[in-house]
């Protein structure tokens, strides 16, 4: 755009940006963004979730038409009106739902990136907490959608779930009534999630990524060295190490996008029901309030969670335990206060546990996958330990500890590991035979991560952090 | 210790670790003890015209008598058998219903209660629910038990409230009794079937018709499979192409940004 000596902007451009500062906008915020130079395949997700949030509102626009939120309806409006009556109705359909479940891929790597590098310290712990936040609101958002095609397993799962709602003391009974619009799943619930799943929810969502767009841009990027980039301008106050975003990450992004849309639409097209993680088989069976089924499970995103409400032999506990899972992910800020942001300088033992942390929810889910056995239940629940005792750990690396520390560290966390077992115990009587075959897992786990630090002090020891940026990965 | 060494041990730990917990699944899962029978497969042919229209016979005359086909319409049907409107409604179409509309069991739903005690479940969706082979199974699977009200079960679907509709072409069977499990417990269990009577159809002659019944629901529960396979190839190479050229694109911008040149493990 060209400007006058007195910097004013000429032609249509310049007149609405006098008036609406569009092109300030784009130049300030979105092509002019200073991006760290070194972004590694973890930064592409982020871009990919505004991708799928736009498709995710585009294609539900018009499953919204054609949908009936009426429980004698719902069920052929979607296989019927949707899925054959209406042109392309099934590939709206298909993409709606495949977007559901790879917007979960993408947040899971999305937030393993954070862990990874560090990017929920300090400056960036209110983006850190508006993420966390989406991602509860995108978990409502598709348990609310799960409901609608009004399955045996929509039916069921939203059954199961919101009882567990009723384990919170005094108010719990009156809240699930709230949540169902009566003392059943029935037809206000589905009105209910209906209308949520469409207009409050989605909206909500959309507004937090909103902010979470400006909190980025407040802070700036971190990256896989966890270097602050801004710290280090030339004289105009562009960080050395940055790129401005457009053209450099736009057509870096472009090549992301076009990648995950070859996966995306393969599975559109060609796996729809995604081997029945996708849409589960008994999906395929209009909801029945009388013919309970046998395995009552989540989608395959809410496993871990379902192993934790599962395992924990109290409703209540479980439900706490539950929602301390989205907890200790919103106080990370808090828990490790290491000045080192990057894994990459991180100490062996650091790498380990945050190798372990989402190798235990992958176990969770695996568990949750199965029957639900008490001897099933109680490997969820040493699990659901052991991933609680990964976060746990991390305060003690905010700096090398002293021998005499470690042993503290150690004999603390294992006291509480087997209280918390013993208290199980006394909850629900599982046989102590059964409760030993899988006791030993987080309490080992802790004693061998703390025993190594204790033999030897090295494997505890961060890196120094380089002045300037690297490379890692495969490319340049 | 030297970056990548540590990074590959702490991998190596950690997927050690990480596998404990797995290793212990397996036999707590397995603990859902229902003995499961092989079923036989079949091979799906869904451009069969000739097999279809047998298929769609059969199951319109003799399955929606119980059965609802909710989720298609008889026009719908004409169009995948290609056929006219009029020869569905003439040859196909029993239940007097216009041509356009879904296809819904003719016996009334108080008879049915009374018969059955209890609504079939539509066919619509059923072979994605199960599986081809399942109800390929399913179909050449029941044998006589004098316990059962209908006379007989079934090897894949226990205690089946379904009449075996097809015995006079296939005729009547006996089970054959392995020890299993069933419901938790260590019994005899029916792992198959033995021809008692004939019917008025061969083996071979009834292995075909039910291949061309699970044929036509597969079909029904796969409108629009053609659709897919055309688009397919399409969308995904548009991507794949899409793919390469912002590839090369991006090389090509970002050859005159200047690259840090050390790599982070060989810090220190
Ligand atoms: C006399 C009524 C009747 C007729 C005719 C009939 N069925 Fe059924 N069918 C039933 C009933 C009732 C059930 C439910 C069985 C149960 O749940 O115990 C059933 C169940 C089934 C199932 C298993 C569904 C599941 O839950 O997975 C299949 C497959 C099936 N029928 C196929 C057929 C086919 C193919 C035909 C035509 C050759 C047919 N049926 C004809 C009554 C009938
Ligand atoms: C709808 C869901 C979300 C969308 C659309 C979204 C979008 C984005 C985008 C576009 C970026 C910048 C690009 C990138 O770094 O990848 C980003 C960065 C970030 N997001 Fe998200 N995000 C979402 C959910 C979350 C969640 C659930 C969390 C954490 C719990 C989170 C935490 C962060 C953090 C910490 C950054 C900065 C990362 C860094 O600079 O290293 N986001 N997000």
């Amino acid at each position: 755009m060209k400007t006058d000596p007195a910097g004013k902007e000429h032609g249509v451009m310049g007149w609405i940006n006098r008036r609406l500062p569009v092109v300030d906008i784009w130049r300030d915020q979105l092509a002019g963004y200073a991006a760290p130079k070194n972004f590694n395949i973890w930064y592409f997700f982020g871009s990919l979730m505004l991708l799928v949030l736009v498709l995710q509102f585009a294609t539900g626009l018009f499953l919204a038409i054609h949908y009936q939120p009426n429980p004698n309806l719902a069920f052929w409006s979607v296989l019927r009106s949707i899925g054959r009556d209406s042109r392309w109705g099934w590939l709206i359909r298909d993409m709606h739902v495949t977007g559901a479940s790879l917007f979960f891929v993408l947040i899971y790597l999305h937030i393993y990136r954070g862990i990874m590098y560090g990017s929920y310290k300090k400056p960036r712990e209110l983006l850190w907490l508006v993420g966390v936040a989406i991602y509860l609101i995108l978990a409502a958002e598709a348990f609310l959608g799960y409901l609608l095609p009004w399955g045996q397993m929509s039916y069921w799962g939203s059954t199961v779930v919101v009882n567990f709602v009723t384990a919170i003391p005094v108010v719990g009974k009156a809240i699930a009534e709230w949540m169902r619009g009566s003392f059943v799943v029935g037809a206000p619930t589905l009105n209910r999630f209906f209308i949520f799943h469409v207009f409050l929810v989605p909206f909500s969502l959309l507004a937090l990524v909103l902010v979470h767009m400006i909190a980025l841009h407040q802070v700036g990027s971190n990256n896989p060295d966890g270097i602050e980039v801004r710290d280090d301008c030339n004289e105009d106050g562009w960080p050395r190490e940055a790129v401005p975003f457009h053209p450099y990450y736009t057509v870096k992004d472009v090549f992301g996008v076009s990648i995950f849309m070859v996966i995306f639409f393969w599975f559109v097209l060609y796996n729809p029901s995604g081997w029945g993680f996708l849409l589960d088989k008994l999906n395929y069976v209009p909801a029945n309030a009388i013919k309970t089924p046998s395995d009552i499970h989540p989608l395959w995103f809410f496993l871990p969670f379902y192993a934790m409400l599962r395992g924990v032999p109290d409703k209540l506990y479980g439900v706490i335990a539950f929602a301390g899972a989205f907890l200790v992910l919103a106080g990370l800020p808090l828990l490790d206060r290491n000045p080192v942001r990057s894994i990459r300088y991180r100490s062996t033992l650091y790498k380990i546990n945050l190798l372990v942390m989402p190798a235990t929810f992958l176990a969770l889910g695996y568990i949750a996958g199965g029957s639900a056995s008490e001897s099933n239940m109680v490997v969820g629940l040493h699990v659901t330990e052991m991933f609680y005792a990964t976060f746990f750990l991390l305060p003690y690396f905010n700096r090398q500890r002293s021998r005499a520390a470690t042993l503290v560290w150690l004999v603390v966390l294992e006291a509480v590991v087997w209280m918390v077992d013993y208290w199980m115990y006394a909850i629900h009587a599982h046989s102590w035979s059964l409760m030993l075959q899988t006791d030993w897992l987080p309490a080992l786990y802790i004693a061998v991560v703390l025993l190594l630090a204790l033999v030897v002090p090295r494997l505890s020891a961060d890196a120094r952090v380089p002045e300037q940026l690297t490379m890692g990965g495969l490319t340049h | 210790m030297n970056r990548p060494r540590r990074t590959v041990q702490a991998i190596t730990a950690a997927l050690f670790v990480s596998l404990v917990p797995v290793a212990f699944a397996p036999p707590v899962l397995a603990s859902t003890q229902t003995t499961v029978v092989p079923l036989q497969h079949m091979k799906l042919d869904l451009t069969d015209r000739e097999a279809l229209r047998t298929g769609a016979l059969y199951v319109l005359h003799r399955c929606s008598a119980c059965h609802s086909i909710q989720g298609t319409r008889f026009s719908s049907i004409a169009r995948q058998l290609q056929i006219s409107n009029s020869q569905i409604q003439r040859y196909f179409n029993q239940s007097g219903r216009s041509v356009h509309d879904t296809v819904v069991s003719t016996m009334p739903a108080d008879v049915m209660k009374k018969f059955v005690n209890m609504t079939p479940p539509d066919l619509t969706v059923l072979a994605k629910r199960r599986s081809p082979d399942w109800i390929y199974t399913y179909l050449k699977s029941f044998y006589i038990d004098p316990h059962r009200p209908t006379g007989v079960n079934n090897v894949v679907f226990h205690n089946v409230a379904m009449p075996d509709v097809l015995a006079n072409l296939q005729g009547l069977q006996v089970p054959i009794m392995k020890s299993g499990w069933l419901y938790g417990q260590r019994k005899p269990v029916a792992m198959g079937v033995k021809q008692l009577t004939q019917g008025t159809l061969t083996p071979a002659q009834f292995d075909s018709t039910t291949q061309d019944i699970v044929d036509f629901l597969t079909l029904v529960a796969h409108p629009h499979a053609k659709e897919r396979a055309m688009l397919g190839p399409w969308i995904l190479g548009l991507f794949a192409l899409m793919s390469v050229l912002s590839f090369l694109l991006y090389k090509l911008y970002w050859r005159r940004v200047i690259m840090p040149t050390r790599r982070w493990w060989h810090k220190q």
